[in-house]
């Protein structure tokens, strides 16, 4: 599903040069679980970003779905996102000024999806992440764990083939990180396939693959099943 | 999608209250101030358009050119009408219009009733008038209803006013000061009040015998006006080209004048903004006023447009995250544009809404202001939306835009990751640009300001050469009868205790309308190269007006002219050395009709308004010209000795209506256009301050709130709170010092101008300019210093334990 070969991004300022993605080739199937891991500063999220469509790379290939799409412009990424890439974030990102159900309804306003159909899908993606009777509350009325099912609703509503969740336990107590988990491992064998940068061993343990990254490079990789 | 964005745009707005108010706040305001400048420049433009052969419709001018330069006049020569309908048929129309005097007495079977003080619109012309203007008929025909003498039309109101119903009207009588009696043959709806031929009582010009007698090329008054309508083939210009033969043709050019006569036609839709002609409204509106108030418009709009677009670049950090997510979850740019600006139309168009209202409000306060009614009627609503829609569209684009680029151009990681900070954002360096921009309009307006009322100050203060305190100014009837009671009135009045002087004249010495002639002087074949003006006024004059004398002495009293005074200005352009070289030399007017020598020359003093120059005076007694009494009063007794005075008038002149005035309101009238204009800029300069002073208040906040950790940081390092003050307020004080320095040198230019159109006027000093820098500073340093000490004086603790 994603194939990225020598891939390179660095970061400029006036007077420093920072190497973060250095040659780095990945790939990536079609419904795994794969788990980034590294200290910080080693280029784990350049490269969610790059996945996510974010960002665009300095050189290398980025092939996604059997496309290259490593050229693409803004314009073009983000109508690929859209369709494709859901994400999780490490500290929720859901818009305060929208309720639980406006929340997990933008992708698709964004896509197109017409009214009805819209609330149907919603509705049913709520029930999945079991926050339904949240439907009518603003983020700040619901505890950390509560918000990130949000989010994860969020991320799936569309139906993407890629989840990228950056760290999604970290802002949560170990009962709430572990529900998102379960969450994102059921997702995952519905055949959604997750990339997830985390810090934590004890999450990188729901994954299939762990890739140990340094200084913009893979160290190692441990296969998990 | 669109629900959405409102839901979003609405709970944003919602949550930030503050910003929400000051923003409708500052857009109200300016808003409302466009309408209501709208209103005024429409009605302004609006004069005389809605008669159907408007752009054939000229008058007759006259133009004399003097040694001393151009004199211009609405008015022409009485036959001047009859010959251009005999030497040019092919004109439409020519049309002779007089302004008549004031008094109106209503009969009813033929005994008088009601007397009446019409202080416009009493009109002797000719039938064909009504062929120029439209004018909607009640009753009555307006091709035959005034071409038989002594018969006049009314309009509606003045018909209800004397006899009760305009239906009534027809076949009445009225009388024209002391005329036969004038029979009522039509009824038309009134003149509306965009017009400057407010025609009240149009009586035949026919009943007028010294104007159906008038064969005089030489005099022209302004209240004898020309109306001509062109044929639909011929043009302004090639009708200019027959007058000048037409001129030369009726009146010659004498070998002894040196004064040149012409006539020139001048445009309907021109007589209202021409200062130079007047019009019978006796007020004209500048087109530069005209221009100058639209660019106040524009000036408080564009500076509520500023508010906005600091506020909104500003507080764009706190949308960030917003802007993230939404462009990460396939939100497009445009998407987002689209978005914002959606949210600044909200804005705009609740604030419009409340412009409306205050608009609504506040036309009564400027109808009274401008005293003229500016309230639009029904058939000028459309108009009126469509400004308010033009307005909406060009705010909502003009604030709108720039934020709406700034907001959707986040780069989604940044965003997310709260990276933005309100100095990585653009625009900090746009906002400083517009805050400059900002005070720099407020402080042109507020130099502005100062120098209007300063002049206005000055009109008020300073002396006209004459004493024009309580002295009350009453008209004298001008028929034989009224005249022979002179002496007793005069007695009447002075026995009442409080009554110091009383004396008759022409005129006041400053006055409305002058009566000016050269004269042959010294025995010279050749008259004076100017005209001084005539003041036709008893010895009393002297002494009631407290006029000094720099020579010779005041001439005796008699009722026909046996001597005569003159001012220094007039001793100066004869190019005499001294005033007493005056004494003794022969003035003589309108070959050899007044002949008498100078026995005194009197102190200058301002003949008209200080915006004029001194003119030359020639003063003489002349008992048929006299037309006013002037009674010098005590004023602490003035309500009883008011009462007295009109009462012995009453009596004494029982057929006409007392009315009066005090010279010194007299003169304050010479200044109503200047007035007006000072009152304007004070509510808009004051308007321009708020506003702009709302968004400071608004950007400090919001820089308060961005620099808490900052603050906290410094006053844990032991910052005082005077430290912390000067820190947010070193760069509003530099940024405003920046506008002044833009803003001083346009308003001295433009000011200078303004300035240079009065004869008599002030100096632009440097205190106008200390007084705009320093008031601009204290207001922005008080609207600053309330939010930053509030940010000073929190506890560093709280703001450090967020982190």
């Amino acid at each position: 599903m994603i194939n990225i070969t020598n891939l390179e991004k660095v970061y400029r300022t006036d007077e420093v040069e920072t190497i973060a993605l250095n040659k780095l080739s990945i790939e990536i199937k079609k419904g795994e679980f794969v788990a980034v891991m590294g200290p910080s500063g080693c280029g784990k999220s350049t490269l969610l970003n790059i996945l996510g469509l974010l960002d665009d790379p300095d050189a290398g290939s980025f092939v996604f779905n059997g496309t290259e799409i490593a050229k693409y412009n803004e314009r073009q990424r983000a109508e690929l996102r859209k369709h494709n890439i859901g994400f999780v974030f490490q500290s929720f990102n859901l818009i305060d000024e929208l309720t639980v159900f406006e929340n997990v309804e933008l992708p698709l306003i964004y896509t197109g999806v017409k009214a009805s159909e819209r609330k149907q899908k919603v509705d049913e993606v709520l029930e999945k992440v079991q926050i339904m009777h949240r439907r009518n509350h603003y983020p700040q009325q619901l505890s950390g764990g509560q918000q990130q099912r949000v989010a994860v609703a969020r991320a799936v509503v569309n139906n993407p083939k890629l989840i990228l969740a950056d760290e999604p336990t970290g802002n949560l107590d170990s009962s709430n990180g572990n529900e998102v988990m379960e969450l994102l491992t059921n997702l995952n064998e519905q055949g959604t396939t997750i990339i997830m940068v985390t810090h934590s061993e004890h999450d990188a343990r729901y994954s299939h693959r762990i890739i140990r990254m340094l200084d913009g490079q893979t160290v190692t990789e441990n296969i998990l099943i | 999608m669109l629900k959405n964005y409102f839901v979003t745009a609405f709970r944003n707005l919602a949550r930030n209250k503050s910003f929400l108010l000051i923003n409708v706040a500052g857009l109200t305001i300016g808003i409302a101030s466009c309408l209501l400048i709208f209103l005024v420049i429409r009605f302004e433009l609006s004069f005389d358009d809605y008669h159907a052969k408007k752009d054939r419709i000229y008058r007759v001018t006259t133009v004399f050119d003097r040694s001393g330069g151009l004199d211009y006049s609405s008015g022409v020569s009485v036959p001047v009408a009859q010959a251009l309908r005999v030497d040019y048929p092919q004109l439409e129309v020519a049309n002779m219009m007089s302004r008549g005097n004031d008094m109106i007495t209503v009969l009813e079977d033929g005994k008088p009733v009601k007397k009446f003080r019409e202080l416009k619109g009493v009109f002797f012309t000719e039938p064909q008038v009504f062929k120029i203007f439209d004018n909607k008929w009640l009753a009555g025909d307006p091709a035959t209803a005034i071409t038989d003498p002594f018969t006049a039309a009314l309009s509606r109101s003045l018909a209800v006013k004397y006899f009760g119903s305009w239906q009534q009207a027809v076949g009445k009588s009225i009388v024209y000061e002391k005329s036969q009696p004038i029979k009522i043959t039509g009824v038309f709806e009134d003149v509306p009040e965009n017009s400057d031929y407010p025609f009240g009582v149009v009586i035949s010009q026919s009943s007028n015998r010294s104007l159906m007698t008038n064969t005089d090329w030489q005099s022209t008054t302004s209240d004898q006006n020309c109306i001509i309508v062109l044929p639909e083939n011929m043009s302004a210009a090639q009708f200019n080209n027959m007058l000048i033969a037409f001129r030369k043709k009726h009146a010659p050019e004498s070998s002894t004048t040196l004064t040149k006569i012409s006539y020139h036609l001048q445009p309907l839709n021109e007589i209202h903004f021409d200062e130079r002609f007047g019009t019978y409204n006796e007020r004209t509106f500048s087109k530069e006023l005209i221009r100058g108030l639209a660019l106040i418009a524009a000036f408080l709009l564009i500076i509520a447009c500023v508010n906005f677009i600091n506020l909104s670049t500003a507080q764009a950090v706190n949308r960030s995250k917003e802007v993230g997510i939404r462009k990460v979850l396939g939100g497009t740019r445009r998407q987002l544009v689209f978005q914002f600006m959606g949210e600044t139309f909200i804005i705009t168009f609740i604030a419009a809404c409340l412009a409306t209202v205050v608009t609504w409000l506040m036309l009564p306060f400027l109808s009274d202001l401008m005293e003229v009614s500016i309230t639009p009627g029904a058939g000028q609503i459309p108009q009126l939306l469509l400004f308010l829609v033009a307005v909406i569209v060009c705010v909502t684009f003009l604030s709108g835009f720039y934020p709406a680029l700034i907001l959707s151009g986040f780069n989604p990681i940044s965003a997310l990751k709260s990276k933005l900070s309100a100095k990585s954002i653009g625009g900090l360096s746009l906002r400083r640009v517009l805050v400059v921009l900002q005070f720099g309009i407020a402080q042109v307006l507020i130099i502005a300001t100062l120098v209007v009322i300063s002049q206005m100050n000055f009109f008020r203060s300073t002396s006209l050469g004459f004493n024009q305190q309580a002295v009350l100014n009453i008209p004298l009837p001008a028929d034989s009868v009224s005249h022979s009671k002179r002496n007793i009135v005069r007695e009447r009045l002075m026995q009442q205790p409080g009554i110091s002087n009383v004396s008759y004249s022409f005129s006041a010495p400053a006055d409305f309308g002058a009566w000016s002639s050269d004269f042959n002087f010294d025995h010279s074949p050749v008259p004076i190269n100017f005209e001084p003006s005539l003041k036709w006024a008893d010895t009393g004059y002297f002494s009631t007006y407290g006029l000094q004398m720099v020579a010779g002495r005041p001439y005796i009293e008699s009722d026909t002219t046996r001597e005569f005074v003159v001012n220094e200005t007039l001793v100066r352009k004869l190019g005499l050395k001294s005033p007493e070289e005056a004494l003794g030399k022969e003035i003589n007017f309108w070959d050899g009709r007044i002949v008498a020598p100078i026995v005194g020359v009197v102190k200058d003093f301002h003949s008209n308004s200080l915006k004029d120059e001194m003119n030359p005076v020639v003063m003489g007694t002349r008992e048929r010209s006299y037309r006013m009494i002037s009674v010098r009063i005590d004023m602490s007794k003035s309500k009883e000795l008011l009462a007295k005075i009109e009462k012995i008038w009453n009596e004494s002149f029982p057929d006409y209506v007392y009315e009066y005035q005090f010279m010194d309101e007299k003169i304050r009238n010479f200044y109503r256009q200047e007035n007006q204009l000072s009152q304007l800029y004070k509510v808009f300069a004051g308007i321009a301050i708020f506003i702009s002073c709302l968004g400071l208040y608004g950007l400090v906040s919001f820089m308060a709130v961005q620099r808490t950790k900052e603050v906290g940081i410094r006053k844990v390092l032991g910052a005082s709170a005077a430290n912390i003050i000067y820190l947010f307020s070193k760069e509003f004080t530099l940024l405003i010092s920046i506008s002044f320095l833009i803003a001083a040198p346009l308003a001295y230019y433009f000011m200078r101008d303004w300035l240079n159109k009065f004869v008599f006027r002030i100096d632009m000093g440097i205190w106008f300019f200390v007084v705009s820098i320093a008031g601009s500073l204290c207001i922005a340093w008080i609207t600053v210093g309330y939010r930053a000490a509030k940010a000073a004086f929190a506890n560093p603790v709280n703001s450090l334990r967020n982190e």
